[in-house]
């Protein structure tokens, strides 16, 4: 198979490490070998965080600038700061007002690029269904509704469903089933 | 059988369990800090009975490991690099002496720096210290190369290094293993003080034998695939081949495969020292340029010795500062390709332009701060107000992030805070001076290299305010238990030591405690310690600053939790996000005023004392 890139980006505290065991886990269960690569130390609370994740047979746990298949960011500037690393034809999620993202200046580059992009405001309903912590699961089931690269929305919903701990079990799989629906509107639309 | 997503140093972990380790020591230090809670937690889960300890600094851990392996136990110490320098007296000597039962030695190197102060390559170190040294470039490889390290040290009784860089360290990876078993070796150290102990006349006996030593493994590293191996057809000749080991192997391995870029032979060396000669030679010939990638320095480019075949840093090919990334390294074998005349990788321009787009777009800035809540913010923020015009050393930790405060002017190594201090005194004393200087430095790093500086304080008279900021943890590095807890990494009871002792016992007679939540106290004890500092028979002051990290202890940290709002009387100043810097408190540029974010608020209800307008309260 061909190794699929993933960079997944957002703010120290919001969950990258747990949403990268989420897909990696559902990667593993297929029977794929996975690679990742994570920020630690210095990286505080409200820092710049990214974490990379490879499903395929790589040997170099880093993705190279322009090489990353999925860009998924749980904040907006941030979706912006690793760009960079989406290739030509690549395809972004962010967390952020579909009406207002992408930004306007970046507009000619993403179309040069032949990047499609996808918003949603996961935070706000992930807070409004009962848990702000859960922005990472409402961005994997919003990036799960348009179905591509490797991994099913069946795999990541059962996924998040064997991750979620008792109590937050319902209202993981509750938000994930809003923002895939979310998702799946806009994948129609499309 | 069991299958795990593995961090790079869990991987680590379970080679040198793997490997039959019995004692294991260290000092956390990004990106080394989880490999021995991992060796705990298998450990544990396998019922073995390893002998886990968090060393007070990492030559401690060095000699605890070199006295077990002379006792025919296999022993490890990791570390980060940098820690590998406080631990180089001892490291530098036991290649000469060498070893009975395996000791590995695992130096954890951040090309970036990600999280350090130099971007030293320990292979330089291990070259120095006569080590053998092994490069993994990915998790799975190092777990296998920590067990052919513990073979090679035993076989050649001679400290093996294996280096793994921060993309080794903190990669993950699906790692299968099976089950542990336990190592029963009991000590026995046998008496040979021409040996243990050796005069500098063993010494020339010692290094000779060493030497030898080198040349026989040397010759095994000839063979040693794969981590040694090359890609070479045999009788073919290239105009073009690269020599690479560790974290960027990988990245070039992969890459050739992506583009199909079969005409170029690769020489892979993960293990370059002591140099396979033969193979080197082998490659050598068989192509007229070859470019040498390798990860941070230039150690195999120094010992191919060829100045007109090879390409790298030397030659400007090669970046001589910065992490290796992938697209860095496209662009580098794009670069020697064209200038050897041969067709690029790609006409990629390694992100360039987007990088340019990105680089306008006025992103937020999002620099490393103190957590909401931090007490270490709370004590910068006394000492500035008592001393402004102070020089501030300090130390390595999160309160290195006092800066933002303007309250750490120097940062040099583990315990600098406190020599640098009596070297502004001196330097100034001397011009009839008396400057006043405040340190700052943790409990962990006081333990680990401070005692000694403040002993040669006293006893030379220099004159300074140390505040020692006991936060109950070493949190930089992910929360390691501090000796002033007794806890011990495996979660049995330690004894606790007692920083009131060890400060008195160094010759201190004016010690303070006091609590950084209330800062009118505080500011007041750093203003009197000052007077103390100035009087002719007073001496260095300290102040212990103690509150516990509120990440770590967020219950006993905030034991009465003060929900706040910002008034009316708000002018918008910026003093509380921009000076005091707590990044729950953020300006709301449409009013005019401070806002509280409550999310990342930890209602410690500080911010309520420091406020010049008075307009935060309590909500």
């Amino acid at each position: 198979m061909k190794t699929i890139n993933y960079v997944l980006t957002g703010l120290g505290g919001q969950g990258i490490l747990f949403m990268t065991k989420v897909l990696a886990t559902a990667a593993l269960d297929k029977g794929y070998n996975i690679l990742g690569a994570e920020t630690h130390g210095m990286a505080q609370r409200g820092g710049s965080v990214v974490s990379h994740l490879r499903i395929g047979d790589a040997r170099s746990s880093l993705i190279r600038a322009g090489a990353a298949d999925f860009l998924l960011s749980m904040d907006e500037s941030e979706a912006y700061r690793y760009l960079p690393y989406l290739k030509k034809g690549g395809k972004l999620f962010a967390n952020a007002p579909s009406n207002q993202f992408p930004d306007e200046r970046t507009a000619a580059y993403l179309e040069g690029q032949n990047i499609k992009t996808w918003a949603m405001e996961a935070a706000k309903t992930a807070m409004a269904m009962g848990s702000s912590k859960s922005t990472n699961l409402a961005m994997v089931a919003f990036y799960a509704a348009f179905d591509v690269g490797p991994l099913s929305a069946a795999d990541l919903r059962m996924t998040v469903d064997k991750m979620s701990p008792g109590p937050f079990n319902r209202t993981n799989l509750k938000i994930f089933d809003a923002c895939y629906e979310t998702g799946k509107q806009m994948a129609m639309g499309n | 059988m069991k299958e795990e997503f593995l961090l790079g140093n869990g991987a680590i972990a379970l080679g040198i369990l793997e490997a039959g380790c019995q004692i294991m020591t260290s000092y956390p230090g990004t990106p080394s800090s989880e490999i021995l809670p991992e060796v705990v937690r298998f450990s544990k889960a396998a019922n073995l009975n390893t002998s886990i300890e968090w060393s007070v600094n990492e030559k401690v851990a060095f000699d605890n490991a070199f006295a077990a392996a002379i006792s025919g136990k296999r022993a490890a110490c990791c570390m980060k690099m940098v820690g590998l320098n406080v631990a180089a007296d001892s490291f530098m000597s036991a290649a000469y002496i060498g070893n009975i039962g395996g000791l590995v030695i695992i130096s954890c190197d951040d090309p970036g720096p990600h999280s350090s102060q130099t971007e030293q390559d320990s292979r330089l170190m291990a070259r120095l210290g006569k080590v053998p040294v092994l490069d993994p470039g990915s998790p799975e490889e190092a777990r296998e190369m920590i067990k052919v390290a513990f073979d090679l040290s035993e076989e050649f009784q001679v400290p093996v290094m294996v280096r793994p860089a921060i993309r080794v360290c903190h990669a993950r990876q699906n790692i299968t293993y099976g089950a542990l078993e336990s190592n029963l070796t009991k000590a026995d150290f046998k008496r040979e003080p021409s040996r243990w102990a050796s005069t500098p006349k063993f010494r020339l006996i010692q290094h000779k034998a060493l030497n030898e030593k080198h040349e026989r493994i040397s010759e095994r590293f000839n063979t040693l695939t794969p981590f040694n191996m090359h890609t070479l057809e045999k009788g073919t000749s290239y105009p073009f081949g690269v020599v690479t080991g560790g974290v960027p192997s990988c990245v070039v391995q992969d890459m050739f495969e992506e583009y199909d870029r079969k005409d170029i032979p690769v020489l892979k060396l993960g293990a370059p020292y002591p140099f396979p000669e033969r193979l080197a030679d082998e490659f050598m010939d068989a192509c007229d340029k070859v470019l040498v990638i390798e990860e941070t320095d230039t150690l195999i480019e120094y010992m191919l010795r060829d100045k007109h075949k090879t390409l790298g840093r030397l030659t400007h090919h090669v970046p001589m500062e910065g992490e290796l990334v992938p697209e860095k390294i496209e662009g580098v074998l794009n670069k020697a390709l064209s200038d050897c005349g041969l067709p690029p990788l790609s006409d990629h321009d390694c992100g360039t332009e987007a990088f340019t787009l990105v680089g306008g777009l006025d992103l937020p800035i999002r620099k490393p701060t103190l957590c909401p809540g931090c007490p270490h913010r709370a004590s910068f923020y006394s000492i500035r107000k008592a001393l402004p015009k102070a020089i501030y050393p300090s130390d390595i930790g999160c309160y290195t992030l006092g800066s933002n405060l303007g309250v750490v002017d120097t940062v040099l190594d583990m315990g600098a805070g406190i020599t640098m201090a009596s070297g502004f005194w001196n330097a100034y004393i001397q011009d009839d001076v008396k400057k006043p200087i405040v340190a700052t430095i943790g409990d962990s790093t006081f333990f680990h290299s401070g005692t000694t500086g403040l002993i040669n304080a006293v006893y030379n008279d220099s004159r300074f305010i140390l505040v020692i900021l006991d936060n109950h943890v070493t949190a930089m590095t992910g929360m390691q238990p501090s000796i002033t807890q007794g806890d011990r990494v495996d979660g049995r009871k330690g004894n606790a030591i007692s920083l009131e002792t060890i400060v008195k016992g160094c010759g201190i007679n004016y010690l303070k405690v006091v609590d950084p939540y209330d800062t009118k106290t505080m500011i007041q004890t750093v203003k009197d310690a000052a007077d103390h500092v100035n009087d002719p028979d007073g001496g260095i002051a300290v102040i212990i600053s103690r509150h516990p990290c509120v990440i770590a202890f967020k219950d006993q940290a905030i034991p009465e939790q003060i929900k706040v709002r910002v008034s009316d009387e708000c002018n918008d100043c910026g003093f509380c996000h921009t000076r005091f810097e707590c990044p729950a408190l953020i300006q709301d540029k449409e009013n005019g005023k401070t806002e509280i974010n409550e999310l990342l608020c930890a209602e410690c209800g500080v911010c309520i004392q420091i406020c010049p307008q008075h307009a935060i309260e309590k909500a």
